[in-house]
């Protein structure tokens, strides 16, 4: 009995060890098939506007840098840079070598073809506004250029690593014109192979990749399934291998299944990107009045939001500089919820027995319930809140106008702090992304300020600065940062996980 | 019957017009702008403009409602205001794989329905009516997304048998094809076998209690050729009826049910095009399915005169 335990287990030993080598020989190849929370509706960087886009486009476009793990600038495309003392000149190094998915030679004039599209009046780019302050784009020589600014502009490298910097081959570009979305060329690790609206994108490999031995993978299928629900069941049924957006009210759950012996899926986490709450209308009864937006914000239990309603998977938040951020601040206290405050702003404001305002929420469980958890909060003080579940599309067009009295929406985050505060809160963004309809010169003046600074302790003093002062006037109300979550397959090796939730393939392989 | 079906085909023509106005006008006034949710929330209002231009959007609704219907005539139903791709090819896609689920849900409601109403009419106020009739409003009241997930967590996740979402086409793989359409048809057939079976055991019930049935009977015909070839086949009529509408509603794309199975449907193209107010892409679903429905309307009326010859199609000669 105890010889033949011996046997069976040194069998099962050999055996694995044997698969093991044979997972170490087999890392070259295989289908990587990636569900997305939606269809990525426009495979075109300079004129593409929804989120996901960009998870497809991580694969397809190199950019001129990237962000590591740790959200540091890395070498891409352009290999070093320098800038210039007064800091309106930016010159670029190149990597030599590169070509484009269909043969173009990747160089300066590209680069400026590329940055030259993006400002193009005729057509129409989603980019214009990230890199407004560019005057123009010098190519010194085939390996260098100069991107030369109206005035210093701190966000721009970081503003390169994301969809203004992926560089479209210009010979494709000029060809295909506006149909460049059906078409697709970059400089990625994979080249496009098509797509089939709602159902797929299929991405092969790039044959002559710059990075010796990238990528591992043969192909990338991404798969929209846009059910939460369905999404999760799909990974653990092994039809996909990673899914790019995990239901935060399951994470708990997960966590515990992943724990499990035998799991054939993680659950990774890493950071927060994105911020989440209230926006206020102060261009409109009830908030005009700034005391009714502390009542407001007095009966908020953070705390509850993030470790109850969300059971752990967000970071309760009063900024807007998620937790790992470059700005983000550790000495910045979370108010505790505070209802005799609360009721104290209400008597200042002369409404002692509350008021009653509507809420624009999207539908789904989770803002709902996020919906639901402040209505009840807001009550006990007095306030009224009527929540309306509205389409997005819908929800935009009334906030963009400020015909809302409030609305619940968060934002995606960048990598550069600038754009998680900037367009959000001043006279600029009016008409944008300044959903409150606030303005405030001198938080204008200190963002301005920050702009031109290079320096990122510097550039965070003036952020604590301004966020000390949207802490009293309160046109947004932060609720969280939602936890950014992988949810990947025990066959997928190699992936590093970045807190902007994008997904790089560049590296990873897969076991059979 | 030729000039019967040339007349109704004609008829189909101010039909279609007038629901070209309807869905054209409808849909320009749903809040939302394209331009916008095309170029992002902090697009510049200069870029707006042109792009408004290029969409055709800067002119007054009356000349794009004319362009737009032009092309119609022409065969041409625009392009998608999100990445260009054209309505119509786009379109085409999609129609063989809703054809299929709904073709297969309707075999499904029948298979389960038409056995059961017959028996619960027959059996009536026995434990076989009762149980059919439970059964039959269990499936009615069932979430299909609950339903869906429950499959999908049993057949695809525990047991592994089936995969979890997608599509592959019959051309392509006739087994895999087979293996990803059976949970979503399954889901969609149950609810239309409620509809059916409720239906057809009423009017079985009618049919059952007419003279005929009592002479048939008399004549001493056995008790199945009684039922189904005297009492199902004019029992049969307003459940084709229902049949019919339940065919249009699932031509004009499921879109739970291809939600939660990932399903590249119809219902799904409809779906995202509201979201990014693709204009042009909605107007195409939306005329597509009423054209669906009109012809399906006149399948039906052709179906009745074939299975009871009483009925005359107008216009037919006799």
């Amino acid at each position: 009995m105890r010889r033949w335990g011996v046997v069976v287990l040194s069998v099962v030993i050999a055996g694995s060890v044997l698969a093991a080598a044979s997972a170490q020989g087999s890392r070259q190849g295989g289908t990587l098939r990636a569900a997305l929370d939606r269809d990525p509706p426009n495979l075109d960087p300079h004129r593409s506007t929804a989120a996901v886009d960009r998870q497809v486009f991580q694969s397809l476009y190199d950019k001129l840098v990237d962000t590591d793990e740790n959200l540091r600038i890395i070498p891409m495309l352009a290999t070093s840079w320098t800038i210039s003392p007064d800091g309106k000149t930016v010159t670029l190094s190149l990597r030599q070598g590169v070509k484009f998915h269909d043969g173009t030679p990747f160089n300066a004039e590209a680069v400026k073809y590329n940055f030259d599209r993006m400002q193009d009046p005729k057509f129409p780019s989603a980019r214009r506004s990230e890199i407004g302050p560019i005057q123009k784009v010098v190519a010194v020589d085939p390996a260098t250029v100069q991107i030369v600014l109206e005035r210093p502009y701190s966000p721009l490298l970081y503003v390169l690593t994301d969809r203004a910097g992926m560089m479209v081959s210009p010979a494709a570009a000029q060809k295909a014109g506006v149909d460049f979305a059906l078409h697709p060329v970059g400089a990625g690790p994979f080249r496009f192979v098509e797509k089939i609206p709602q159902d797929h994108i299929a991405l092969e490999r790039t044959p002559d990749y710059w990075a010796k031995g990238q990528p591992s993978l043969d192909r990338i299928v991404y798969r929209p399934i846009i059910d939460d629900n369905a999404r999760v069941a799909n990974l653990k049924s092994g039809d996909v291998d990673i899914i790019n957006i995990v239901p935060l009210p399951q994470i708990k759950q997960l966590t515990q299944e992943a724990a499990q012996r035998g799991a054939r899926f993680t659950l990774l986490e890493r950071g927060a990107f994105q911020w989440y709450g209230v926006w206020l209308n102060v261009t409109k009864p009830p908030f005009d009045s700034k005391p009714l937006r502390q009542a407001f914000n007095a009966t908020i239990d953070r705390t509850v939001i993030a470790n109850v309603v969300l059971q752990g998977a967000a970071y309760p938040a009063f900024s807007f500089f998620p937790n790992g951020t470059p700005a983000y601040d550790p000495g910045w206290k979370i108010p505790p919820r505070n209802l005799p405050l609360a009721k104290e702003k209400l008597q200042a404001a002369g409404r002692p027995n509350g008021f009653a305002f509507t809420m624009l929420t999207l539908p789904g469980q989770q803002d709902q319930a996020l919906a639901q958890a402040i209505q009840s909060m807001a009550a006990e003080a007095g306030i009224q809140m009527k929540i309306e579940t509205i389409e997005f599309g819908a929800m935009l067009d009334s906030m963009v106008r400020l015909q809302h009295q409030a609305g619940q929406i968060g934002w995606s985050g960048r990598p550069d702090p600038d754009f998680d505060i900037y367009p959000h809160v001043t006279q600029s963004g009016i008409g944008s992304f300044n959903f409150g309809g606030y303005a405030n010169p001198k938080v204008q003046e200190l963002l301005d300020a920050a702009r031109l600074l290079n320096d990122m302790s510097r550039r965070k003093r003036a952020y604590g600065e301004v966020t000390k002062i949207l802490a009293d006037d309160m046109p947004y109300v932060w609720t969280h940062f939602p936890k950014e979550y992988k949810l990947v397959s025990a066959k997928v090796h190699g992936f590093v996980q970045v807190p902007d939730g994008m997904m790089r393939f560049h590296k990873v392989w897969l076991s059979p | 019957m030729t000039l019967f079906l040339a007349r109704r085909l004609l008829q189909m023509i101010p039909v279609l017009f007038f629901v070209s106005v309807i869905i054209f006008v409808l849909i320009n006034l749903v809040p939302g702008d394209a331009a916008r949710l095309f170029l992002g929330e902090e697009a510049p209002p200069d870029a707006l403009a042109v792009l408004r231009h290029e969409m055709g959007l800067d002119r007054p609704l009356y000349v794009q409602y004319l362009r737009w219907a032009g092309g119609l005539v022409r065969g041409d139903f625009g392009h998608s205001f999100k990445d260009n791709r054209q309505v119509l090819p786009t379109l085409l896609q999609k129609v063989p794989v809703t054809a299929e689920l709904a073709a297969w849900a309707l075999l499904i409601a029948w298979t389960i329905a038409i056995p059961a109403g017959v028996l619960a009419a027959w059996r009536r106020r026995t434990v076989v009516d009762y149980s059919a009739s439970a059964v039959a409003l269990t499936g009615l009241s069932i979430p299909n997304f609950w339903l869906g997930i429950m499959l999908i967590y049993l057949f695809a996740v525990n047991l592994r048998w089936l995969p979890a979402s997608g599509y592959v086409s019959p051309a392509q793989d006739l087994g895999r094809n087979l293996r990803t359409i059976v949970m979503p048809a399954f889901v969609l057939g149950v609810v239309l076998a409620a509809v059916v079976m409720r239906q057809l055991r009423s009017s079985m019930l009618e049919v059952l209690s007419a003279d005929y049935v009592r002479t048939a009977s008399a004549k001493g015909l056995g008790a199945r050729v009684v039922l189904i070839r005297h009492a199902l086949r004019n029992a049969v009529i307003p459940v084709i009826t229902v049949m019919g509408i339940q065919l249009g509603t699932l031509l004009g794309g499921a879109v739970i049910t291809e939600s939660i199975f990932a399903l590249p449907g119809l219902g799904r193209l409809a779906v995202e095009s509201i979201y990014g107010r693709d204009y042009q892409m909605l107007e195409g679903v939306v005329m597509f399915s009423a054209f669906s429905i009109l012809l399906i309307n006149l399948i039906v009326d052709v179906v009745y005169s074939l299975i009871d010859p009483r009925i005359k199609l107008a216009g037919a000669r006799s």
